[in-house]
């Protein structure tokens, strides 16, 4: 089953072109890396995907269902309740954490459950500590954020997400902000989520982590899909713009 | 913790709204008479041992009140307002020392009751005797009262002998000042001057040259004869029964007196 | 006057003080975020108004605004005022401290990061459990000094209210020391404020710790 669809996106900050007709699929159970250099729209693809930046040219689908459509030459959104339900099929883990500063590790787990789906706070947060357990981390259930390590909280992060079981979770550079050694414990929890074939789009710079892990891999240039494959097309492909990213990366 | 001070706000609402009640009920009814006056000019209007206010116009009003069967409302007001509350209604007078030369056309007048005249209160220390003595010297004077009126007026040829010409908000201000020698003089009623130097037990003179001869009246609202009237009719009642002469003594006023029968 | 007289006499207007000061902070602390909402609207015209007006609030006198609202029904509409006296105080005050509020919020809500907006959007919550969730239990810790500042100063400008002849504690102490001929009053007063003050300040104290457990 197709769980994501997003057709001939495009979007400009002003005069400056991001995205210039982008698509991309994404079946149940696939992991998805978008790798690419900065500036190549990565990130933009992924804010418009999770619906925190305002569409301009496109279409967007989730499990066949209408999110943003095309009329008259101009993206629409579908109606308010439409796409309140179709939030609830995918989740964001953010490059800088965005945890809640001022709530527990396990209240920044459980709030949302709780809130907005009005579920049971027992069961919510005896499924909350089972989520950081497998996250290695049921002992920092009162800690607040500002005392964990950054891979610690990106590991919160990572729970928090998953605590409103989405059919769809996005990363957007989970391990940027993060220090190498630190880098390690959070691909490994993804790394873990992927054998257990959760649905997963990835925008990252961790050429290795994307290759192990990936069923797709996107090569993203200058607002377009340069490359796009298995990671060994990907990484074995003809493409210049291809063979130069990857060429910096190794020397760097 | 968090009950008390529940409870405490909770009792602070309710004083504040019962004061809000207590000054609403007694600011407008037929029966009541409102006297707006400074509460801080003694001896006509302020706060006396007890803590209530006092003096010897309030209890001139007092007295008009009970012959007219009014109940009296003793409102003290900022000087500065006297006219917004006045017009606005308010308070139905101003009755405090108030001095109607100058002010003729401004107010519906009563009687005058009381003939001041506005003075100089030097530090017997300074050792001005005249007004010749105050060239170049500091006079204080209250902001928006009589006394600054004539020395913008009538006096304005002396004034210009001043050093500087210093407005003041009241009077006790005035008179440490005066002391501390940063004002050399204070220009102000002669009813209030008698008052502050003898109770503050001498040390100050008034110059013999007064600044003006004028009279204090009660001033109510343009245009309101019929209020006025009424109170005029009981004044000279009071005077005719001799129970103006008695209050003018008991604030040490009955030389300055001039109502008559 | 004696002493305890004099005493009880201040008294009786710190209550009156004390009222103006609570009733202030209860009506100016909401309204002040109200008038937030109002200054960061996408609206121009809107936050355009309200931006003038929070001007206005902050570049006039406060004793002018209470003379203002106190007067203004008469002399415009005609309108008895008697009865509106204290009421008008308590607008007055209310008005002009949710114009300082206001800006205080407004700066702590603008330093919370989009990010946690974001991530509020992206967990589903709606706009109103966003703010009062995850936004505002941030921004009370953020501007609970520059709020401090503020209550400090409202303790001792509840002394204007005596423009609008309201006999609150400082009023007395000017009557007191007229009539007496001493300062007595004044020192009494100031030793009232402080020790008020030195409350307020012991109370945001603990409510400064309350929120520093992250």
């Amino acid at each position: 089953m197709v769980y994501v669809e997003l057709k001939n996106v495009e979007k400009s900050f002003d005069d400056l072109e991001v995205l210039k007709g982008i698509s991309l699929t994404v079946n149940e159970g696939e992991v998805v890396s978008i790798i690419g250099p900065s500036g190549s729209g990565k990130s933009t693809l992924l804010r418009l995907a999770t619906l925190l930046e305002p569409w301009q040219k496109g279409e967007l689908y989730y499990m066949g269902e209408p999110a943003v459509t095309m009329q008259n030459g101009y993206s629409v959104y579908e109606k308010p309740a439409q796409l309140k339900e179709i939030k609830k099929d995918f989740g964001l883990v953010f490059q800088n954490f965005n945890l809640f500063p001022h709530k527990t590790v396990l209240q920044n787990v459980s709030e949302a459950p709780i809130h907005v789906q009005k579920r049971e706070k027992d069961v919510v947060r005896k499924e909350a500590m089972e989520l950081l357990d497998k996250m290695g981390l049921s002992d920092k259930a009162d800690y607040y954020p500002s005392q964990l390590s950054g891979g610690q909280q990106q590991r919160v992060a990572i729970a928090r997400a998953l605590a409103l079981n989405p059919k769809v979770l996005y990363f957007d550079e989970p391990t940027s902000a993060l220090d190498p050694e630190l880098t390690g414990e959070v691909l490994k929890v993804i790394k873990a989520l992927a054998e257990q074939k959760m649905t997963m789009v990835i925008v990252t710079h961790e050429m290795e982590f994307a290759r192990n892990i990936s069923d797709r891999i996107i090569f993203m240039d200058k607002g377009v899909v340069a490359a796009s494959g298995t990671p060994e097309e990907v990484f074995n492909s003809d493409n210049t713009r291809m063979k130069e990213f990857l060429g910096k990366l190794s020397h760097a | 913790m968090k009950k008390f001070g529940k409870r405490l706000l909770c009792g602070l609402l309710t004083v504040a709204c019962a004061a809000t009640l207590l000054t609403g009920c007694g600011e407008k009814k037929k029966s009541t008479f409102t006297v707006g006056f400074d509460a801080e000019y003694p001896p006509y209007g302020y706060m006396d041992e007890n803590g209530e206010y006092t003096g010897f116009d309030l209890e001139l009003a007092e007295e008009v009140c009970k012959l007219q069967g009014w109940d009296l409302v003793k409102q003290p007001i900022a000087w500065d307002s006297k006219d917004n509350e006045l017009n606005s209604g308010s308070i139905d007078c101003i009755w405090n020392g108030f001095t109607i030369n100058g002010r003729e056309n401004d107010y519906t007048w009563s009687v005058p009751y009381v003939d001041n005249s506005q003075v100089i209160v030097v530090n017997d220390k300074s050792g001005i005797k005249d007004f010749a003595g105050l060239a170049g010297k500091t006079v204080g004077v209250q902001a928006a009262s009589a006394a600054l009126e004539v020395l913008e007026g009538d006096q304005k040829d002396l004034t210009s002998t001043f050093g500087k010409l210093q407005e003041f908000g009241d009077y006790n201000t005035a008179f440490v000042e005066l002391e501390a020698g940063s004002v050399d003089a204070i220009a102000m009623d002669i009813g209030v001057a008698q008052y502050q130097i003898e109770s503050r037990g001498g040390g100050y003179s008034i110059l013999d040259e007064h600044l003006n001869a004028e009279q204090y009246g009660v001033g109510f609202k343009l245009g309101n004869e019929e209020l006025r009237n009424k109170v005029n009719t009981s004044l000279k009642e009071l005077k005719k029964n001799g129970k103006f002469d008695e209050l003018a003594e008991k604030y040490g006023l009955s030389d300055m007196t001039c109502l008559s029968e | 006057m004696s002493f305890p007289v004099m005493l009880s006499e201040l008294s009786e207007g710190m209550l009156k003080s004390v009222g103006i000061f609570v009733l202030t902070l209860i009506f100016s602390l909401p309204l002040g975020l109200v008038v937030a909402f109002g200054r960061m609207s996408k609206n121009k015209i809107v936050s355009g108004i309200i931006g003038f007006l929070i001007s206005i609030l902050r570049g006039t006198p406060l004793m002018l605004q209470l003379l203002v609202v106190y007067f203004f029904p008469y002399y415009l509409f005609g309108w008895s005022i008697g009865g509106w006296r204290f009421p008008a105080i308590i607008v007055g005050f209310s008005i002009n401290y949710a114009a300082y509020f206001a800006e205080i919020y407004r700066s702590g809500i603008e330093a919370i990061p989009k990010g946690q907006h974001e991530a509020a959007q992206i967990l589903g919550y709606t706009k109103v459990q966003t703010f009062f969730r995850i936004i505002l239990p941030q921004v009370i810790k953020i501007i609970l000094p520059a709020i401090t500042n503020e209550i400090i100063t409202l303790v001792k400008d509840t002394s204007l209210a005596f423009s609008l002849s309201y006999m609150e504690m400082f009023t007395i102490a000017k009557q007191i020391a007229a009539a007496n001929t001493t300062f007595m009053p004044f020192v009494v007063s100031a030793v009232f404020y402080y020790v008020f003050n030195f409350v307020v300040a012991f109370v945001m104290r603990r409510m400064e710790k309350r929120m520093a457990y992250y």
